[in-house]
């Protein structure tokens, strides 16, 4: 359209400089820019009637993994000379190879077919909204844009890493076999205890010292039973929980923390729920398999931080969200204030593992060094110690994260028998 | 820089160096060598920019050259040469858009077919416009001031009326 004005802004200033100076050949000079702009009109393009389709070669995946998109723009009007489609790209979405973008010149019925490839930059769902079409005749004057719908939708889940299987004892199991002690008698493989022998226990569960000792009674072992379990996995997305420096977000580590512990604990065939607890409350319901897996990394995608005056503190977790006595872990980089309402949900009989990932060495790691930082920094660590001491004493399990070490290396490290005894004699692991 | 394809590539230039040799040499048929100097510059300069991808170039060389036919009209026998520099600066500044519009394109579909197309459609506007302009300069009327006037203000009212409603068109 600029050029457009250009060249009328040319005709005005030469008819009225030809006016002005009644010289006629100036309007002579004019006459090939009228024709242009005639010319122009005449082979104006009409309004575009183009249809999209957009295929995506996958509709989830990592960050960073390339997905193919195939666009094709299908022409339904009369000849266009020359069309340029390009695609909009969300924000987050990068393009990998390829090209969005492409000229062509459509006859009725013709396609255009572009094919390129994305990434996700960071986590989260990115909608596909539509192409741009721009439309115009073959001078480029009269350029009409029109917005195609071509709808679709990238979820980039958050990475996820394979964890060792973990130790968790809930108060209370499902009634399938799984792989988490029951704390009942039955079959299985650790010992549990003995009891008087009772018709159909197999021989070999018989246990012939204490038998020998009461001669009119035969006693067997019994083993504890192995179940799955209900695990609520409870990721704070509380705003003044997350340190955000130079690009790099504390709440972006625990989201992996997240979705490898919901990976985990689905892989064992447990049944997962997650409550993303922040601005609002996002509540994944309770479920099995590859299908569950898919809602919670789907949630962990869109998960943002928030703020919210009701949800500021822990006090309003909904534990109608999750059965009674069932295995709930906190993902939460903790809060002065937390510890009360943690203590309360373990009396209400939770099993209740708190992840948290360590802010205090995520944000010194991040700052320059000098004594006034070294001093903030020890009496904020001597504060968080003292936080997750008193975590420990009401029973509840905690891992303390340095977001710099492997999550895998630093959950089984705290959750190891060895750790638990470090504990218990009063030496950090 | 990205490579243009050939044909825009070869044409691009030859109408710059057209529409400045035909300027050029209507201002040197009438001795105006000082003005040949500036023309000779603006051409090069011209030339420079398309090679080093400068957007602005075209536009603003396109208006130099108008003004300059334009101030070179009164002059004969230049008024053909005139008249022949615009048209050939029209062609150069469009091909320059072309150009970049091929460029920025990405993906292409068919340069080939569209670059002859484009050549046929500039080859038909140049020779009507080379054409009606040679006829309006030949043709002599005489004119009243009142009707100039009248003619003037139909023009501009026509010319505004007409860009407002391709404006409208366009969004």
């Amino acid at each position: 359209m600029r050029r457009l004005l250009l060249l009328v802004m040319l005709v005005y200033v030469l008819f009225l400089w030809g006016l002005g100076t009644l010289n006629g050949a100036l309007l002579a000079l004019a006459v090939p820019l009228i024709v242009w702009v005639g010319a122009a009109l005449v082979w104006g393009s009409e309004k575009p009637k183009l249809r999209v389709s957009r295929t995506l070669g996958t509709n989830r995946a990592p960050k960073g993994t390339p997905v193919a998109v195939k666009l094709s723009v299908a022409n339904e009007g009369p000849l266009l000379e020359e069309v340029l489609v390009e695609d909009m790209l969300p924000r987050g979405i990068e393009l990998v190879a390829g090209e969005s973008r492409a000229l062509a010149s459509l006859g009725p019925g013709e396609t255009v077919d572009l094919e390129y490839t994305v990434a996700g930059k960071q986590r989260g769902v990115f909608a596909f909204r539509g192409v741009e079409a721009t439309t115009g005749d073959y001078l480029g004057l009269f350029p009409r844009r029109a917005s195609l719908p071509a709808s679709a939708q990238l979820t980039v889940a958050p990475e996820t890493l394979k964890l060792r299987r973990l130790a968790i004892h809930p108060l209370r199991t499902r009634a399938t076999a799984g792989p988490i002690p029951a704390r009942r008698g039955g079959s299985g493989v650790d010992f549990f205890g003995i009891r008087e022998y009772q018709p159909g226990d197999p021989l070999r569960w018989v246990n012939w010292r204490v038998s020998a000792r009461h001669p009119r009674t035969l006693y067997t072992n019994e083993f504890e039973q192995e179940r799955i379990a209900d695990v609520g996995l409870i990721l704070d997305a509380r705003r003044r929980t997350d340190i955000r420096l130079n690009g790099n977000a504390l709440f972006e580590n625990a989201v992996r923390a997240t979705a490898s512990l919901a990976e985990t604990f689905l892989g064992d065939g447990n049944r997962v729920g997650l409550l993303v607890y922040g601005g609002f409350l996002d509540w994944t319901f309770p479920g099995y398999g590859k299908v569950q897996r898919e809602r919670i990394l789907q949630a962990l995608a869109k998960a943002e931080t928030g703020d919210s005056l009701v949800f500021d503190s822990l006090d309003y977790i909904p534990t109608r969200f999750f059965p009674a006595k069932s295995q709930l872990v906190l993902i939460s980089a903790l809060c002065p204030d937390d510890p009360p309402m943690l203590i309360r949900l373990r009396a209400h009989g939770y099993q209740l593992m708190v992840v948290s990932p360590d802010p205090i060495s995520f944000e010194a790691r991040l700052l320059k060094p000098d004594e006034a930082v070294d001093l903030a920094v020890r009496i904020a660590r001597l504060e968080r110690a003292m936080l997750l001491r008193q975590l420990r004493r009401a029973g509840i399990q905690v891992v303390d994260w340095q977001v710099d070490k492997p999550f895998d290396q630093a959950i089984h490290t705290s959750l190891s028998r060895a750790a638990h005894w470090f504990r218990t004699i009063g030496v950090a692991p | 820089m990205n490579e243009t394809p050939s044909p825009t590539a070869k044409a691009l230039p030859a109408s710059i160096v057209l529409a400045t040799g035909a300027l050029g040499l209507g201002y040197g048929l009438n001795g105006s060598w000082s003005i040949v100097i500036v023309i000779a510059a603006l051409g090069v300069l011209w030339l420079v920019g398309q090679w080093l991808g400068w957007g602005w170039t075209a536009s603003v060389e396109l208006v130099c050259f108008v003004i300059i036919a334009a101030v070179g009209l009164g002059m004969r026998p230049g008024d053909g040469w005139m008249l022949a520099g615009a048209v050939g600066a029209l062609s150069a500044w469009d091909l320059h858009h072309f150009a970049q519009r091929l460029r920025g394109s990405g993906q292409v579909e068919g340069t080939r077919a569209l670059e002859r197309r484009h050549f046929q459609r500039l080859l038909v506007v140049d020779s009507t416009g080379l054409l009606l302009g040679a006829v309006a300069l030949g043709a002599r009327t005489e004119l009243g001031f009142g009707i100039a006037l009248l003619l003037g203000v139909l023009a501009v009212l026509g010319l505004t009326r007409a860009t407002r409603f391709l404006r409208q068109q366009s969004d």
